[in-house]
């Protein structure tokens, strides 16, 4: 195997002149190799281009500098931190982090080698739309988010991005299309380069694979295509792209035996997230400046989806409660996907807007108790706890630095410390400081 | 304790890819044993394509042809499972009957109703001594034949080009043509990692403008030695 760069081989950083070693080869793609490399006696990740590719992006450099020079937009992504040269080498290259073990691809989801639960898939949707949320705000933009540079941690949903050599500013004309089934319509007709609006179309299209395990344009259409080559193709995610489950449009709709992850998947989720992934679909194909579902509406759908987790008493699996199909059908019962028993609801704690199903497991955050916070995962502030000596009573603990105080409509008033836990009876109300909750069945 | 999660894998369509190798007596000694060479080291790269195109599934076979012509690997195999039993090179070019020996395989039944276009890589170093016309329009008569993605690669000086490229049918891509081993690595590599990614996932960049899938530009050719 001829490759680039050997082991042992050095190379020099573009800005600090320091000394990088060439350690493993850990694999290649087709704009370059990728090794393992130790820079003062840290890891990291040397990406080294093949020649041939610089001929094809000619502006690859002066966008890998930029991406330098303006910095990661956060921790979630492997991002260029400085360029790599050596006199003896042709070509060029950059240092990034490396990617820990931990990290698998989506498309391990995919070909399900890796099973997460839902919690942890919205916890990855909503890192990946908070990620892009970012990237956006600092006026860049992807053009390639496909399940190829996504990675997660399966038991927590913590994201990784890569491949972020292709990150430009929005509006740049670039040579990277995307990759196909993830490019926006108007990319496949021929009419748009990749910018903000279309990544906000891969997004849609990632989310949807990760949720439903199938993509949202392949129904009866894809299924009469005999030959899905690049015609057939630019057809089906372009010219007559319909969505699966379009409320006004049956003609795409999955075909059972074809596209069962379609049809297995998409009537578990709560319908609030249902309909995002309809506009997604529908105004967001149609029309791709207004149409689009935002990084910040599918954040929201994220942590209302992970509150609205509830576990079935019977089998044990993760379920969602869904108080829009409660309201709509005759009984006041869920049932469990997979053994079809009724879920016994948990009792659930109403903050504000915010609905956040009380499970044994379940932890509030500082956004759900402060409207003026930003979303901290790594501090709970609360979470479900079982009384000392009795395990059947509930509470929930005070893990914040403030005092609580409950009220319940004939019982006086009680404080909370930090540290102390309040009995989880249906009809208390909760003043957290900044906000208030009601428990409630 | 049921799954965590519902449902299967997901939905992917076929990707045969058939390398069609030329085993004539010319290709005895180094040219061979390139080949058979080639092909290994192409495996794991394929593997990696597999690994990286979750929608296709990817089904390698291999027809060979002297005198007369054999299935070599004649089971759609997965790359995973695919194992390359190296061949060596005795008797005449009977390319007609390797292309009839494929298109007969691209009849519906046995290759299914819904697929990815088929990618077939045609090796040869020399002239076909059977009837090619027939067999290439057997081949062109079967619609998954006109489907599918055709690669040929010229190996050494004294390959006929123009049957080559009448295989290849677009004249957009040219045989490639491979004058030292280290070309043949070269080209068998790219045929069997960037050309089953496009069949993957068409990207519609690219010389091929025409035809099915879009087939990016082949490397440059290595050395200086000649066969």
């Amino acid at each position: 195997m001829s490759q680039l760069l050997k082991p042992g081989q050095v190379v020099t950083l573009g800005i600090s002149g320091a000394k990088c070693q060439v350690k493993q080869f850990l694999g290649e793609g087709t704009q370059g190799e990728v090794h393992r490399a130790d820079l003062d006696g840290k890891p990291v990740a040397l990406k080294w281009y093949f020649p041939e590719y610089l001929t094809v992006d000619v502006r690859l450099q002066e966008r890998i500098k930029m991406a330098i020079e303006r910095g990661s937009p956060s921790d979630r992504f492997l991002w260029p931190i400085e360029l790599a040269s050596a006199p003896d080498l042709p070509s060029f290259g950059y240092i990034m982090p490396l990617r820990e073990p931990r990290f698998k691809s989506i498309i391990d989801m995919m070909k399900r080698r890796v099973e997460p639960s839902f919690r942890a898939v919205a916890t990855a949707g909503f890192e990946l739309a908070h990620s892009y949320l970012q990237l956006h705000a600092k006026g860049l933009c992807y053009r390639d988010i496909s399940f190829g540079n996504v990675f997660f941690d399966p038991d927590t949903g913590e994201i990784r991005i890569c491949d972020n050599d292709n990150v430009d500013t929005d509006g740049n004309p670039g040579s990277i299309r995307g990759t196909p089934r993830f490019m926006a319509p108007e990319i496949v007709r021929n009419e748009s380069e990749p910018n903000a609006m279309t990544d906000l179309f891969s997004l849609a299209v990632l989310l949807f694979h990760m949720f439903m395990m199938h993509h949202p344009l392949e129904g009866k259409k894809e299924a009469e295509i005999h030959a899905l080559d690049h015609a057939a193709m630019c057809k089906l995610y372009g010219t007559e792209a319909i969505f699966i489950f379009d409320q006004n449009d049956t003609s795409n709709r999955p075909v059972p035996g074809i596209h069962d992850n379609a049809l297995v998947f998409w009537p578990i989720y709560p319908q609030f997230l249902l309909n995002l992934f309809m506009r997604a679909f529908t105004d967001g194909i149609r029309d791709s400046n207004h149409g689009r579902v935002r990084e910040s509406e599918w954040r929201e759908a994220m942590i209302r989806l992970r509150d609205s987790i509830v576990y079935c008493g019977h089998c044990g699996v993760q379920s969602f409660y869904d108080l829009d199909a409660l309201r709509q059908s005759s009984g006041p019962v869920l049932t469990c996907w997979a053994c079809r028993k009724s879920l016994q609801l948990p009792p659930r704690i109403r903050i504000g807007d915010s609905v956040i199903m009380l499970n044994f497991d379940t932890q509030l955050y500082p956004h759900h108790i402060d409207s003026n916070k930003v979303f901290d995962f790594s501090k709970p502030v609360a979470a479900v706890t079982r009384h000392p000596n009795d395990p059947n009573i509930w509470g929930l603990k005070n893990l914040s630095g403030d005092k609580w105080v409950a009220t319940k409509p004939g019982n006086p008033t009680l404080e909370i410390e930090p540290g102390r836990s309040l009995a989880m009876a249906i009809g208390t109300r909760v003043n957290f400081g900044n906000r208030q909750g009601e428990i409630r069945l | 304790m049921a799954p965590a999660r519902p449902g299967g894998e997901l939905a992917t369509r076929p990707l045969h890819f058939i390398w069609i190798v030329d085993c004539s007596g010319s290709m005895g000694g180094d040219k061979i044993k390139s080949l058979n060479f080639a092909i290994n080291e192409a495996l794991p790269a394929m593997r990696k394509v597999a690994d990286e195109n979750p929608n296709a599934n990817i089904l390698v076979r291999a027809v060979k042809f002297s005198d007369g012509a054999q299935w070599h690997v004649a089971q759609p195999t997965s790359i995973e499972n695919f194992r390359w039993m190296d061949l060596s090179a005795d008797g005449v070019t009977d390319l007609g009957k390797a292309l009839k020996l494929v298109a007969e395989q691209l009849k519906m039944p046995p290759m299914e109703e819904r697929a990815l276009p088929p990618v077939l890589v045609l090796m040869s170093d020399g002239q076909p001594t059977d009837d090619f016309s027939s067999g290439l329009k057997e081949l062109m008569d079967q619609p998954w034949g006109q489907k599918s993605v055709r690669i040929a690669i010229a190996i050494g000086g004294d390959a006929h080009l123009d049957i080559l490229q009448q295989f290849v049918g677009n004249p957009e891509i040219k045989p490639l043509q491979a004058n030292n081993s280290e070309s043949l690595v070269k080209y068998i590599k790219w045929a069997s990692t960037v050309v089953l990614k496009s069949a993957s996932s068409p990207t519609g960049t690219g010389q091929d403008s025409k035809g099915a899938v879009p087939i990016p530009t082949p490397p440059p050719p290595s050395g200086y030695d000649v066969w």
